[in-house]
């Protein structure tokens, strides 16, 4: 266990130089892209092989307990971001708002206790890594949509309008955010999907309205209300951003809070 | 033209006036049940009434039907009168798979049935369900289902942490030939649309030949409660079919059956004793003893265990299945056809 950890730690801290770079070189007007590329890989890397060594030493994924869903989506949430920071070069400069924002969660899971969990039976299925897998598929669609709405609002708001002036216009930004959200509208509905044939095999029943089905609902109906609103309304692209902060605000609730202040979260572990 | 065609002329032509605007003031309502502001109205309102759902036990129902009634309503005046459903057929396909989905889902509410069972190693279910629930349309045939079980076995981790659930069944098909399976954590028993699942409710029981005074003799057993579970509340009052007293039985046992510090596995303990209290009379009984108990004598034939069943009926599964295939594949499709006009990085 203390080989995983101390390996975690090493990606931890090379996610933090890579966003502490993109940060201060946006300030100083720099350009760093290819080290901060480096680095989030670099993280991504290390981070995997801890939770290979940890799915090596007890037999089953990262899944169970509050440390590890909270490790296997920093890890999948990491490497979204690191395809579009790939692929989309243009909006590079977007690292500056969306690393910080990965430092709350990598805060939240070093004070999270490594501790083991029980993996109930009814997790023994390939649904298991079917629901979760399209799950992060979509929160990953979103944090990229987030973190070019972050940029979109701080430039209205006259912050770093400068700074982010390597980024293209609003009308752009907006335009991916959006597409970013239609990618995570089908991967969310997938994993609705997914999810209820799995709660049908293991539970008897593909819908119960448990808290975590409630909310992973309501957060699909925000994903649906923020693209049809774009649609028919023309929003601004101001307004358009701001819907989906809330979004990404429900559908980091719906992952992270409601496992962990509900017991019965997915009845599954009994 | 004479004066009666004139008169038959005014008529129909005011007939065609008429009806011309009965359709318009049909479309326009149509139109404006359409309202994309009336949809993201109807969201919030769904959301909201989820909400309430979820916080009140009382209010399960309307607060979640009524907005989806009203957005069905919505969507299927816009697919009737928005061009962009004319323009882009993934997008109809998509949003009429969503109404089919509704449908469905209304459907299998109707006809639904759950419920539960314990069914005693070696007994046959005869299609009596110890509780249940179902839509007022439900005209399954629950009572022609026969199953029998024949066994199970559950491994336990350190800390009694249960692991993979295997129980064998046999299985009576329409054709009247009995068939063998394994079902378990993942995987129902289906009979006539009926699903079976195993449960973590399973225990013990002991199975009691009654043999009434003059009448005829028959078997069956007494499901105790759950174990582990409730391993210190080993007791149950029972009432011989016939009898007119009732018997309370407790399993009395003197082992550690699961050893929560070990790997272990379920299974029936070795050394015990049922008590039986009849009245003021208490007994215990080894397997093939008997008491009598007022007008016919009762033999304990031994312990067996028995298996919790979760009953599950909705024939509407596959449709549902399909109807959400179609929706993401034809939701897939429109942003497809929607993005590759231009590129991502562009
Ligand atoms: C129930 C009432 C609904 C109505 C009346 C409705 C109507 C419409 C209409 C007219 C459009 C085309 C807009 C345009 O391109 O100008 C549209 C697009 C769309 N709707 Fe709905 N819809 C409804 C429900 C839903 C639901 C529940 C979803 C679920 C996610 C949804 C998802 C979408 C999507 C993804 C688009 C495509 C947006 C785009 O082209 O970029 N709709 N809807």
């Amino acid at each position: 266990m203390e080989t995983e950890l101390q390996i975690l730690w090493a990606a931890v801290v090379a996610y933090v130089v890579g966003g502490t770079l993109a940060v201060v070189t946006l300030v100083l007007g720099k350009r760093r892209e290819r080290t901060i590329l480096g680095l989030i890989a670099c993280g991504l890397g290390l981070q995997t092989l801890s939770i290979a060594l940890r799915w090596e030493r007890l037999g089953h994924g990262p899944f169970i307990t509050m440390f590890e869903i909270l490790c296997s989506n920093v890890w999948s949430l990491m490497l979204a971001y690191l395809i579009a920071y790939w692929r989309i070069p243009r909006i590079r400069g977007s690292a500056a708002v969306v690393m910080p924002l990965m430092f709350i969660m990598l805060g939240w899971l070093m004070l999270a206790h490594p501790g083991e969990g029980h993996f109930p039976p009814t997790y023994t299925t390939p649904w298991l890594f079917i629901h979760i897998g399209l799950g992060k598929v979509f929160l990953g669609a979103v944090l990229v949509a987030v973190g070019l709405s972050c940029v979109i609002l701080l430039r209205r708001a006259g912050i770093g309008v400068s700074r982010f002036q390597q980024l293209p216009p609003d009308r752009q930004l907006d335009e991916l955010a959006f597409r970013c959200m239609a990618i995570g509208l089908i991967f969310h509905t997938l994993m609705l999907i997914a999810g209820a044939i799995w709660a049908q095999d293991a539970w008897g029943r593909y819908w119960a309205w448990d808290p975590l089905e409630t909310w992973a609902f309501i957060t699909w109906l925000t994903v649906a209300f923020t693209l049809h609103a774009r649609v028919t309304f023309r929003v601004s692209p101001q307004a358009h951003a701001t819907m989906i902060l809330m979004v990404f605000v429900t559908a980091f609730l719906t992952f992270f809070g409601v496992p962990f202040i509900s017991q019965a979260a997915h009845q599954g572990a009994i | 033209m004479n004066r009666k065609d004139v008169a038959t002329g005014a008529a129909s032509g005011g007939i065609t006036i008429n009806l011309a605007d009965k359709y318009r003031a049909v479309v326009g309502l149509m139109r404006r049940l359409a309202s994309l502001r009336l949809t993201l109205i109807l969201f919030a309102l769904l959301a909201c009434g989820i909400v309430i759902a979820y916080q009140l036990s009382e209010a399960r129902t309307w607060p979640v039907v009524i907005p989806l009634l009203l957005l069905a309503a919505n969507l299927v005046a816009a697919v009737a009168t928005n061009a962009v459903f004319r323009r882009q057929t993934a997008l109809l396909v998509f949003h009429l798979s969503l109404v089919a989905l509704l449908i469905l889902v209304a459907a299998g509410r109707l006809t639904y049935l759950t419920g539960h069972v314990g069914v005693t190693d070696g007994a046959i279910f005869d299609g009596t369900l110890i509780d249940a629930a179902h839509g007022p349309w439900h005209n399954g045939n629950l009572a022609s289902v026969r199953f029998i079980s024949k066994g199970f076995s559950i491994d336990y981790e350190p800390g009694l942490h249960r692991g993979p659930t295997r129980n064998q069944v046999a299985w009576l098909g329409t054709d009247g030939r009995w068939r063998d399976a394994e079902i378990g954590d993942q995987e129902a028993l289906i009979i006539e649309g009926y699903r079976f699942y195993t449960t973590h409710n399973k225990g013990f029981a002991p199975v009691f030949t009654w043999k009434p005074d003059g009448g005829p003799t028959v078997q069956g057993s007494v499901q105790l409660p759950p174990f582990p579970m409730l391993q210190y509340s080993q007791a149950a009052e029972w009432t011989p079919p016939g009898a007119t007293v009732s018997i309370w039985i407790m399993l009395d046992i003197d082992e550690v059956v699961l050893d929560a510090e070990d790997h272990t596995r379920f299974r029936l303990p070795k050394n015990y004793k049922l008590v039986a209290r009849i009245g003021q009379e208490r007994y215990e009984m080894q397997p093939g003893g008997s008491v009598r108990v007022g007008d016919g004598v009762l033999v304990f034939e031994g312990l067996r265990s028995w298996m919790g069943y979760k009953v599950f009926y909705d024939w509407t599964l596959p449709w549902l299945f399909s109807a959400c295939a179609l929706a993401v594949a034809s939701l897939a499709c429109h942003f497809w056809q929607k993005f590759s006009v231009r590129r991502w990085d562009e």
